[in-house]
């Protein structure tokens, strides 16, 4: 992906940015980060997703200016900060284990910043009560943090960072620590807040729910390089490779041939269904391509003109139903959205599958 | 490329930031200058055309060979014994049912207050030729000089070190772990040699170790109860005090050297990386303890007879302060506290007061700051750094004390090329010690002080801090603090508790210290230590003792403020604790 230079709304930029450690214990080096450029809009909120140790953490760090780079450069507002010192960056950080200051009040934590900014006494009184109301810990200010459960605890760092008003909110998996139920709030409060305030953000999880659902822009993340970077639903139904298709969502896959290839269309044949979809690149005719097929874009039917399939396994699941099918030698993953509105297939039957063209994907092999 | 890639970034962001440039060039300046410069500049004169002939002479003459061997069975000996007391003391602490275990407890931290000479000067008094244990009690003129009183008095002033490292180590067993044995049908006796034991035999390397360097480069003692036992430190002591040969102090310096060097560096790199005790943060269950009566009552047994030795020496040293003579006229008199008060010791006793207290917070700020850096920078050198901030305390003090005789007695200058005789040469470090040194010597002994009390700060700050999340700290940067005030609002308030024991120790150390400044004081800075050795030398065991009680009257008071004003809690250490 190439970066925009017109750049009046970019707020932040990152351009070829690299990161080498030395290998912990022993001699060698990790490219933890590996020339990666991307461009933040203004109040855009940006998640970098990736599993473990594909460099997510450490392209943040070097956002904040916590790790110097090996190479590149970090631009905010057109101005060059790849050597500025964290302190000096005008960002502020939300950690997964909060880092709350353990021996201050939920209050003088929130002022820590402020005090620092050198505000007067009875500014930093109205700023932190404001954003104390905003994050619903009205009562909480005199508590210390070991005396808050752990939702009140990621507010509380939540909270601290806001007080600032940063340009570049950055969060580092913020809501790891939460168990599954909070974790859903927490996420809708963190959505609700960044659209109202719009402040520029940067997130890094590798939960993918999480990102879908916070995100203007996903940046998907490989051993330390961008393996594609668009909206949700670009990521979620356009994957540029069978990486990012089997890490965002469920998917299966199935290898297939590109009959004739036309205006960036293959004609291909899918499960015994001839059909003409987009390909991503630009394949020739006879090439080996990989069909991806969403288990909603497939369909179970009790119609014998369909390609058979054996039904291994039905797990109802309350507000969908998720089969195993077999065909021939495949196992294919489907899932009944509406288990009220359609029959509920039992293990052993042997059904007629459909698919959806539409929500078919192909990729170069 | 390689090596910029590593360390360019980190020493790139460090030079950015002032104040932390200068922290650590000052901290590489203290520990080149006050600790490796004496030691090498020691090492330069043993290695002199004489020094060498000397090594030839010491090392092949049989009267030298055993001075060298008593130092190293002395050193066994001690190490063994400490180990085996302080062990005990913590088993029955930790895992034996037994009353008084608060008095024990206490009776086993007294050691650490223990001005030299006054423990040995006290078993001479007890278990003497004229003792009143050996003679009044068991009417035997015991020879309590040589080996075996040197292994009593040292064991008993140095098993505390052996304690407290034990202590937390029973502590942290896993108490699931004993279950377990215990469920696979072991009894108390099996689990505790298959389980418990081998668990620990980190830890029994360390205290041994430990231990044994201490008691090497102990003088205090073997200068009162060694008689004929010579062992090298008071060698060191003689040639320089006795024989004024400085060279001859050296050679036997770096043959002391040796084994102390050797035994530190397997401690730290050897049984410093093994000592994996299964600590797992929240122990599941409580730890059994032992009830079995014969068990039970025989260690309570030993463990009581033991604390009544250490109550007898600080009685004898308390009451022998009170009274004419002790052993011949226990008649009540306040001249010796008279004469170290209001006479000749008043003035050592202020200005010993005076040092302490200003080396105390220097090496427990200095021991935080090291700390900080070690664990939280990344510079090439921080091993050397942390390195050579142990040698302080790693090294014998008398080494220490002769290495600044041979720096410091005459300023350090540097003459400029290329301009005249007649321009003064350039000053660098004025002359430290001796009469006629800044502050009449004062400030070497101080710098002294601090060298030998910064590395258990320093191993303190470095346990805690490592303990605690960096993202803490970077939140505070994160916020805008740069590194000076995160260091002053954030890490030394978590950092409290090592901080404190930090101050603790360099008071305590500093007051009682005596081989480091034995060579260091002059007729103008009189030190209580000093004054100790030389009123037991003179046999005026009156005086010595009432130095000694007033040296505990001070350090106890001043562990009481530091307690009320270091030590007030803000809850800071129990929410670490909680996990937040
Ligand atoms: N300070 C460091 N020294 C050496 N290697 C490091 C350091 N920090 C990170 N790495 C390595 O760089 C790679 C990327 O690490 P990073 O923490 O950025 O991963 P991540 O995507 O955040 O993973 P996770 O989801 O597990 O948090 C890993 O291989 C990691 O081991
Ligand atoms: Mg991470």
């Amino acid at each position: 992906m190439a970066v925009s230079h017109n750049g009046a709304a970019d707020s932040l930029l990152l351009n070829k940015i690299s990161k080498i450690f030395p290998a912990r214990g022993g001699g060698g080096e990790v490219t933890a980060v590996n020339s990666v450029s991307l461009t933040i809009q203004q109040g855009e909120f940006l998640t970098l997703l990736g599993p473990s140790g594909c460099g997510k953490t450490t392209t943040l760090r070097l956002v904040a200016g916590f790790e110097l780079p090996s190479a590149g450069q970090i631009l905010l507002d057109g101005k060059d900060i790849t050597n500025q010192p964290p302190n000096k960056r005008d960002m502020a950080m939300v950690f997964q284990s909060y880092a709350l200051f353990p021996h201050m009040t939920v209050f003088d934590n929130i002022a820590y910043g402020l005090h620092i900014r050198k505000l007067s006494r009875s500014e930093i009184k109205t700023k932190v009560e404001s954003t104390l109301d905003l994050m619903g810990l009205r009562n909480l200010g005199e508590r210390r943090p070991n005396e808050l459960s752990g939702g009140q605890q990621q507010r509380v760092a939540l909270a601290r960072s806001l007080v600032m008003e940063p340009r570049v909110l950055l969060f580092d998996e913020p809501l790891s620590n939460l168990d599954a139920k909070l974790r859903v709030q927490m996420r809708s409060e963190i959505h609700a807040l960044q659209r109202r305030l719009s402040i520029t953000s940067v997130y890094v999880t590798h939960d993918q729910i999480e990102a879908m659902a916070l995100s203007d822009r996903i940046v998907v993340m490989n051993q330390g390089q961008i393996e594609q970077m668009g909206t949700p639903d670009e990521i979620y139904r356009r994957p540029v490779s069978r990486f990012v298709a089997d890490f965002i969502g469920r998917a299966n896959f199935q290898e297939t041939r590109a009959e004739a290839m036309m205006n960036g269309e293959a004609t291909v044949t899918l499960l015994g269904q001839k059909m003409t979809i987009s390909v991503a690149g630009s394949p020739k005719a006879g090439d080996t391509l990989v069909a991806v097929l969403r288990p909603e874009a497939l369909k179970l039917r009790a119609d014998s003109s369909l390609q058979p399939a054996l039904v291994e396994q039905a797990m109802y699941l309350g507000s969908e139903v998720e089969y195993r099918v077999r065909i021939n030698n495949d196992t294919l993953v489907v899932v009944e959205n509406d288990p009220r509105a359609s029959h509920i297939f039992a293990e052993g039957e042997t059904v007629g599958i459909d698919l959806i063209p539409e929500a078919i994907h192909l990729l170069p092999k | 490329m390689l090596t910029q890639n590593r360390y360019g970034a980190e020493i790139r962001r460090i030079l950015q930031d002032p104040i932390l440039t200068i922290s650590l060039i000052f901290v590489i300046l203290f520990v080149f200058v006050a600790i490796i410069l004496p030691i090498l500049a020691m090492i330069g004169a043993s290695l002199s055309e004489e020094g060498r002939e000397l090594f030839g002479h010491y090392l092949s003459t049989n009267a030298y060979q055993s001075i060298i061997f008593n130092t190293l069975v002395m050193g066994v000996t001690v190490a063994a014994a400490g180990t085996a007391i302080g062990f005990l003391f913590a088993y029955v602490q930790v895992k034996v049912n037994v009353p008084f275990k608060r008095f024990m407890h206490l009776i086993a931290l007294v050691p650490i207050i223990s001005p030299p000479f006054a423990v040995a000067t006290a078993i001479i008094l007890l278990f003497g030729r004229n003792g009143l244990i050996s003679k009044g009690i068991f009417g035997v003129r015991y020879d309590i000089y040589g080996l075996v009183g040197l292994t009593l008095a040292l064991s008993l002033s140095l098993f505390t070190i052996a304690y407290l490292n034990f202590k937390g180590m029973l502590q942290a067993l896993d108490p699931s772990l004993e279950e377990a044995a215990t469920n696979l049908g072991a009894s108390k006796w099996r689990t505790f040699r298959t389980v418990i034991v081998p668990m620990l035999l980190p830890g029994f390397a360390a205290s041994f170790l430990l231990l044994f360097v201490e008691a090497i480069a102990d003088l205090g003692n073997p200068l009162v109860l060694g008689g004929n036992y010579e062992v090298l430190a008071t060698r060191v002591y003689i040639s320089v005090i006795g024989l004024h040969d400085s060279t001859a102090a050296a050679v036997f310096s770096v043959i002391l050297l040796v084994p102390s060097l050797t035994v530190f560096i397997i401690q730290r790199y050897w049984v410093g990386r093994s000592s994996v005790v299964s600590v797992t943060g929240k122990p599941t269950g409580t730890a059994q303890q032992i009830n079995h009566p014969v068990v039970r009552w025989s260690l309570f047994g030993v463990v009581m007879l033991i604390c009544a030795l250490i109550i007898a020496i600080y009685a004898v040293i308390f009451i022998g302060s009170i009274t004419k003579v002790f052993g011949v006229n226990y008649e009540l008199t306040l001249d010796h506290f008279n004469f170290v008060i209001n006479g000749y010791g008043s003035e050592a006793m202020t200005d010993t007061t005076t040092f302490a207290i200003i080396a105390t917070p220097l090496a427990g700020i200095l021991g935080m700051l090291i700390a900080f850096l070690v664990v939280r920078k990344a510079f090439i050198g921080r091993g050397a750094v942390d390195f050579g901030t142990m040698l302080g305390i790693a090294v014998p003090g008398t080494i220490l004390g002769i290495g600044y005789l041979l720096v410091f007695n005459n300023p350090i200058t540097i003459a400029l090329p290329f301009v005249g005789d007649n321009v003064p040469a350039i000053t660098l470090i004025p002359k430290l010690t001796g009469g006629r040194a800044v502050f009449g010597g004062a400030l070497a002994i101080v710098i002294v002080y601090i060298v030998r009390s910064t590395p258990a700060a320093l191993r303190s700050g470095v346990a805690l801090l490592s303990q605690i999340d960096p993202a803490i700290e970077e939140a505070s940067i994160s916020l805008g603090a740069d590194n000076a005030l995160t260091f002053r609002k954030i890490t030394l308030p978590l950092i409290r508790p090592a901080f404190l024991a930090g101050l603790i120790y360099a008071f305590a150390r500093s007051m009682t210290t005596i081989s480091a400044i034995v060579f260091l004081t002059t007729p103008q800075t009189r030190i209580m230590t000093q004054q100790i050795l030389n009123e037991t030398e003179q046999g005026r065991y009156g005086n010595a003792f009432a130095y000694c009680v007033i040296l505990i009257g001070i350090v106890l008071v001043a562990i009481g403020i530091l307690y009320m004003t270091v030590g007030s809690s803000t809850g800071a250490e129990r929410s670490l604790e909680g996990g937040t």
